[in-house]
């Protein structure tokens, strides 16, 4: 019978529909459960990022964008996301600022950077000298700011510093009109 | 004439555990999927500079090959040849998949370490290989024995490659978080040069002379 089956010309499309219908019906099966783990974890992560920003964080709210710093009842500043294109793939980073609108400081979430050269943007050498920076000051060096790029990384230090002046203005520009 | 019956009866099954024994340990030296048959070497060099990464990934394509093997090979009547490797791509995709989910959630910095070469798996020579050669020819218990050689074989390459290239390359043994030891001349001047691919592509390439000889010897 199984012969007869798969000589018709329709079995293998169907068989291979079939096989396929199996193995997504598995896939959001596991995914169902794994995802609010990994969701946790996620959340877990960021707070975590965040404290390490604000050391005297007491809660923070999401919205849209933007992470709400709060100690007790009052702001004590604002954090946000900001990605760009590095030397070799997207910098992902996480920028707190005071309410003054200088900057608090900064995180590097992800890179992709040459090890021991772009990775070193990582280093708190190089983002500390963006605290207390206000938006005008954050350029390099070389560009008139007053950031100094790491030694043979020149293109990877100025995309984490470009990509913090522009989402910055772009925050400070939402923030104004709330 | 019940006695030779019974008489069949024994020698088959015997025969049946002597083959799943050979199929077993064939995948372990003769036949070692990185030294022997030299597939999927991609993964073993990036997987191999610590030996955290190496089990994990020793233990991922076992449940891999295990799962696909056991699959394909349960369903190989019915599989029609024309579409014989998108089918096989789409079951050992989906358990890699699984394998990446379960990763993600509750083992989050294996995970992180072994990045893009988890999903990679899917490409890996040696699963696609066996699925072809293997588990698409014979019975599910044979197949089984064939992945569970073929992974520890897999996996014992990985542990021998790693354990080279972190003591060599670090100074010392750090196996999940634990320290187990450190050389005390060689970790504070580490010969970095073996965490470097042209270090790995080193160390294996004398286990494979190391393991070719070992079958020269055993007159294979």
């Amino acid at each position: 019978m199984l012969e007869r089956l798969k000589s018709k010309s329709l079995y293998p499309i169907v068989f291979l529909t079939v096989v396929v219908l199996i193995s997504v019906s598995l896939l959001l099966y596991i995914n169902s459960f794994t995802s609010s783990v990994v969701e946790a974890q996620n959340r877990i992560k960021i707070k975590t990022v965040l404290e390490s920003i604000f050391p005297d964080l007491t809660e923070f709210k999401e919205e849209e964008d933007l992470f709400i710093i709060y100690q007790g009842d009052d702001i004590i500043g604002y954090t946000f996301l900001a990605s760009g294109n590095g030397y070799s793939g997207v910098i992902d980073m996480l920028v707190g600022i005071n309410i003054d609108y200088t900057i608090k400081d900064v995180a590097i979430l992800s890179q992709t950077e040459t090890p021991g050269l772009g990775s070193r943007i990582t280093e708190k050498a190089f983002t500390n000298q963006f605290m207390g920076l206000g938006v005008d000051d954050i350029n390099l060096s070389k560009d008139g700011g007053s950031i100094d790029a790491i030694t043979g990384a020149t293109i990877s230090s100025r995309a984490v510093t470009d990509t913090i002046r522009t989402s910055m203005a772009e925050i400070i520009e939402k923030l104004s009109e709330r | 004439m019940g006695q030779e019956r019974n008489k069949s009866e024994y020698g088959v099954r015997q025969n049946a555990g002597a083959v799943f024994w050979k199929e077993l340990v064939k995948g372990l030296v003769i036949s070692n999927p990185v030294f022997i048959l030299t597939l999927g070497l991609c993964p073993v060099l990036a997987v191999t500079s610590s030996i955290d990464n190496a089990l994990g990934m020793g233990a991922g394509v076992i449940f891999v090959l295990l799962c696909s093997n056991i699959i394909i090979s349960a369903i190989r009547k019915a599989i029609p040849a024309l579409v014989r490797i998108p089918v096989f791509i789409v079951i050992i995709a989906t358990f890699v998949t699984i394998l990446s989910l379960v990763f993600e959630a509750y083992l989050p910095p294996l995970h992180e370490s072994l990045g893009i070469y988890l999903s990679l798996i899917v490409v890996n020579c040696i699963i696609l290989g066996r699925a072809e050669v293997f588990a698409s020819k014979n019975n599910v218990l044979y197949s089984i024995a064939d992945a569970l050689g073929i992974g520890l074989g897999f996996t014992i390459a990985l542990i021998m490659i790693s354990l080279f290239r972190e003591v060599l390359g670090t100074g010392g043994l750090t196996v999940f978080g634990s320290n187990l030891f450190n050389i005390p001349v060689l970790s504070e001047h580490p010969m970095t040069f073996f965490i470097s691919p042209p270090g790995a592509f080193l160390v294996i390439g004398l286990l494979m002379a190391l393991f070719r000889w070992i079958g020269v010897i055993k007159g294979d």
